[in-house]
């Protein structure tokens, strides 16, 4: 122990401690600004974009949304209901049910809920013409063909919206099946008994 | 820094941020949440989640919080990478804020001195939830749980034991002509173990690809004609 | 040579009117109160502590009756030190700090030595409460709603007092320690009163609960707990080796990063709660590292020169180890928070251990070092009042005790951590194999709880050497 140093009394009954006027060192202002770099990265990758439903480990609300069971068939109906509201509407109108002298009922229509969509799929494409029975009732009005205004995907949608809608419950129609009936490359209008002859398994 | 009101106007201002970040915006954020849908797994409906806790289960709640149960146990399950709760079958999957929705006190726990309750439910039955709490040693020679011999009674027996004796060992075992009953604190206490599980998956914990439906179209056999 | 030591000398200010003899103007009971009162709860608490660890070597101890169960027995030992301990000495040295560094007296005693009685009291009833089971069941927030509103009146009356004594102090340039209370003090009402509110009187929906009781446990720690030992710190350790503080805008830097960043984390990184929470959590913990870098700079520089000086002062090793101590579990902290690490240590005894270093090491520890140098002023009394060789025993016992409980707790949690990612492992199996260094925290258990016994003895002697004197001074003037 140094002699010369106070004794702990005086030291206890001394002065009250000083605080000097040093400045911050460089090198913890330098790991300052380092720490609060990496903190915003940190946020940036973890944070989730601030969202309610991004829990670790998804980093983002697309992630977690891919995660979740894929509904393509919501797609494809969202986009048949574009399709339809753009064009089928005018006739078949808004609740499926047709109107005399305009156009048949789609709701309820074995035609419509078939399993396989190949009839319906040419109706579409190609038009239709002539005496047709739907739902026990006997129609005879022509529809357009509309294989020069909608796409495979289009038509497939409309389709599958069709079949879906108003307490509809048919499965959905692929793009590939109308391709199919759309290489057929059928001349004028469709018939009814053309397509009867067609099976929809 | 030599000026009182200086020093709280910035106490003040640090304080604001601390209670704005993890005060006043989660609950902003979550403090609306509400019942939802699980998320539709193979051929199941989507259902209603979370479900209210039943009556008795809310008694066992109290009981679960008077005797500091939280204290040794967490009611978390955590996401797959950070640590082996889900391969140790502790719950389907992750623990998400939508499963604590109508649990009036949460009591998360913030330590393990044993396993995780949050799907006690799953892996446990009445029997063997009220012998746990008698005696731990029963099940397992040297658990450190402590037991709860005070959440029973030990009387003499009526006309008939009761249906809800313990079958306990002989050297447990209560005197001839006694059994041991589990008070309602116990009944309760059982109930809300046994009401512990987490099922269903959400959006924000979605199942595993495995278990995604394999098409959304109605099978062949319903479609109307 | 003693030149360099010793600052250059200024005049002595006189002393304060409480130490002058036979002075009445200013109570010192009110502080005393707390003080004392604080030490007879961190020895009820480190009872409890022991009996609960002991309860790891037979469950079935003190098991019989629900009042000593292990839950309710850990809620107990937590309320009585945080709340039997932890406010009231930290309310006691704040008060003594605002009178000593703003040459204040302390503005009415009467209602500190009322708001004392009535903190200590709900204290007492609310442990007793907790132990026939009105626990909220909360760790860290115990004390059922009842008495929680007791406890927050009686701290605004004594809040009230520091802030008058506060704002009657001498003009001029205010010392680290006196931010450091100022903050201690602001800072408890309004986590206390928002838990209260959000958790107890108006809850919350579901796991927003257990964010905000996290969140208030953290503060508690962080900023309450830890401002008033650093208080102590900055106080003491310049003052008693006669150099001055190194630098007061490092204390400065440390004081406004410890108040945002130690008051955003404590939310381990499994909750089920969105990760924006949790990643703020992490960042505001990783950022600790800038204070504690800080706070060590600071102390280093100002001792480095002259380590001796350090040991002339008995106590003063209870202030350096404290913070010591401080610096080693906010290191800890840090690491845990990291996603990685948390992975493995969350919900082991790693975080228990973290938090019995940073109660019993650093907080208790620092408190320690300014109750021997506070109680005999108060009593106009000089530190030679306290049996020396108590002091020592006092000391090693709580330095050990704590060294071995938190390496034990810290070698079973980081063993438990790294066994259970191996799903594997069974829980059971983990638990036998990790049941040695957990039984070994009992030992250190004892020797804390000893010191905290032999402290109040050393107490009890100071006290009845100050009534003698009290009544030699009475007889001198009858």
């Amino acid at each position: 122990m140094n002699p010369d140093a106070p004794k702990p009394t005086d030291l206890q009954n001394g002065p009250e401690p000083v605080a000097e006027r040093r400045t911050v060192p460089a090198w913890l202002i330098l790991l300052f600004g380092l720490l609060i770099y990496w903190g915003s990265v940190f946020l940036a990758e973890n944070a989730g974009g601030f969202a309610r439903d991004v829990y670790r480990p998804y980093h983002s609300s697309d992630d977690v949304a891919s995660a979740n069971p894929q509904d393509p068939e919501a797609k494809r109906r969202a986009l048949g209901r574009q399709v339809f509201e753009k064009t089928c509407i005018a006739c078949h109108q808004a609740t499926g049910l047709g109107k005399e002298g305009t156009a048949p009922p789609l709701v309820g229509s074995e035609w419509v809920l078939a399993p396989g969509g190949d009839r319906i799929a040419r109706i579409v494409l190609n038009g239709l013409t002539g005496p047709i029975n739907v739902k026990g009732q006997d129609w005879n009005l022509t529809m357009l063909a509309w294989r020069d205004t909608f796409s495979d995907d289009e038509i497939a949608a409309v389709l599958t919206y069709v079949r879906s809608s108003w307490g509809n419950n048919a499965g959905p129609i692929k793009p590939e099946l109308v391709k199919a009936a759309r290489a057929e490359k059928h001349q004028g209008n469709e018939t009814s008994e053309e397509l009867l002859k067609i099976s929809v398994q | 820094m030599n000026s009182g009101p200086t020093i709280f106007l910035g106490l003040f201002a640090t304080m604001a941020c601390s209670w704005t970040g993890f005060v006043l915006a989660p609950q902003l954020q979550l403090g609306g949440l509400a019942q939802t849908n699980t998320v539709v797994v193979g051929d199941a409906l989507s259902q209603t989640y979370p479900l209210a806790q039943p009556g008795e289960a809310s008694a066992g709640a109290e009981v679960y919080r008077a005797n500091g149960c939280a204290s040794c146990h967490t009611q978390m399950v955590r996401p797959g990478n950070l640590g082996s709760d889900l391969q140790r079958g502790w719950g389907l999957r992750r623990s998400l804020a939508e499963d604590y929705l109508f649990e009036p006190r949460v009591l998360l726990g913030s330590q393990r001195v044993g396993p995780d309750l949050a799907n006690f439910a799953r892996r446990s039955d009445l029997k063997a939830v009220l012998m746990r709490l008698y005696n731990p040693r029963l099940i397992i020679h040297d658990s450190l749980m402590p037991p709860h011999r005070f959440l029973f009674e030990t009387r003499k027996i009526g006309f008939f034991p009761s249906t809800n004796a313990l079958v306990l060992p002989d050297k447990d075992a209560p005197p001839d002509g006694y059994e041991v009953v589990p008070r309602p604190e116990a009944r309760a206490l059982a109930a809300y173990l046994l009401s512990l599980r987490q099922d269903g998956y959400l959006f924000e914990s979605p199942p595993p690809q495995s278990l995604w439906p394999k098409t959304n179209a109605v099978p062949k056999k319903a479609a109307a004609k | 040579m003693s030149a360099m030591v010793f600052p250059a000398p200024k005049p002595a200010p006189a002393p304060p009117p409480w130490q002058q003899p036979g002075a009445k103007d200013s109570c010192p009971a009110g502080i005393l109160m707390l003080l004392a009162g604080a030490a007879l709860w961190l020895l009820a608490a480190s009872l409890c502590g022991l009996a609960v660890s002991l309860k790891f070597h037979a469950p079935g101890f003190l098991a019989s009756e629900g009042y000593l169960t292990y839950g309710r027995l850990r809620a107990a030992q937590n309320a009585a030190f945080l709340y039997g301990f932890g406010v009231p000495s930290a309310v006691g040295l704040g008060l003594w700090f605002f009178c000593r560094l703003g040459r204040a007296t302390v503005a009415g005693p009467v209602v500190v030595a009322i708001g004392a009685t009535l903190w200590h009291g709900a204290v007492a009833l609310g442990v007793a409460a907790i132990l026939c089971g009105k626990t909220t069941g909360f760790d860290y927030f115990e004390m059922p709603v009842w008495c929680a509103r007791v406890l927050m009146l009686a701290f605004l009356l004594l809040g009230v007092c520091a802030l008058l004594t506060f704002h009657q102090r001498d003009p001029g340039p205010l010392y680290p320690s006196q931010w450091f209370v100022v903050g201690s003090l602001f800072w408890f009402p309004w986590i206390f009163s928002t838990a209260v509110l959000v958790l107890l009187v108006v809850p919350e929906r579901g796991a927003l609960q257990a964010l905000t009781a996290w969140w208030y446990a953290y503060n508690f720690d962080n900023v309450f707990l830890g401002f008033t030992g650093l208080a102590s710190a900055f106080y003491f350790i310049p003052k008693l080796i006669g150099r001055p503080l190194h630098s007061h805008y490092l204390a400065a830097l440390a004081f406004w990063t410890l108040a945002l960043f130690g008051s955003c984390g404590g939310i381990p990184n499994g909750a089920p709660l969105p990760s924006w929470i949790i990643s703020l959590a992490v960042v505001g913990t990783v950022l600790t590292a800038v204070p504690l870098l800080a706070v060590a700079a600071n102390f280093y520089q100002t001792v480095y020169k002259d380590l001796n000086a350090m040991d002339a002062d008995p106590a003063l090793r209870f202030t350096y180890v404290g913070l010591i101590f401080w610096l080693i579990a906010g290191a800890q902290q840090i690491a845990g928070a990291l996603p990685q690490v948390s992975a493995l240590t969350d919900f082991t005894w790693f975080g228990a251990a973290q938090k019995e270093l940073f109660h019993y090491g650093f907080f208790a520890l620092t408190v320690f070092g300014a109750l021997y140098y506070i109680v005999p002023r108060l009593l106009g009394l000089e530190n030679s009042a306290w049996r020396p060789k108590l002091l020592k025993i006092h000391f090693y016992s709580s330095f050990l005790g704590v060294l071995i409980c938190y390496v034990a707790l810290l070698v079973t949690g980081l063993e438990q951590g790294i066994l259970l990612a191996s799903p594997g492992n069974s829980f059971t199996d983990v638990l036998r194999r990790t049941m040695f260094p957990l039984r070994m925290s009992t030992l250190g258990d004892l020797l804390v709880a000893g010191g905290a016994c032999i402290f109040l003895l050393n107490l009890a002697g100071v006290l009845s050497k100050a009534c003698c004197r009290c009544r030699a001074e009475r007889k001198e003037r009858a």
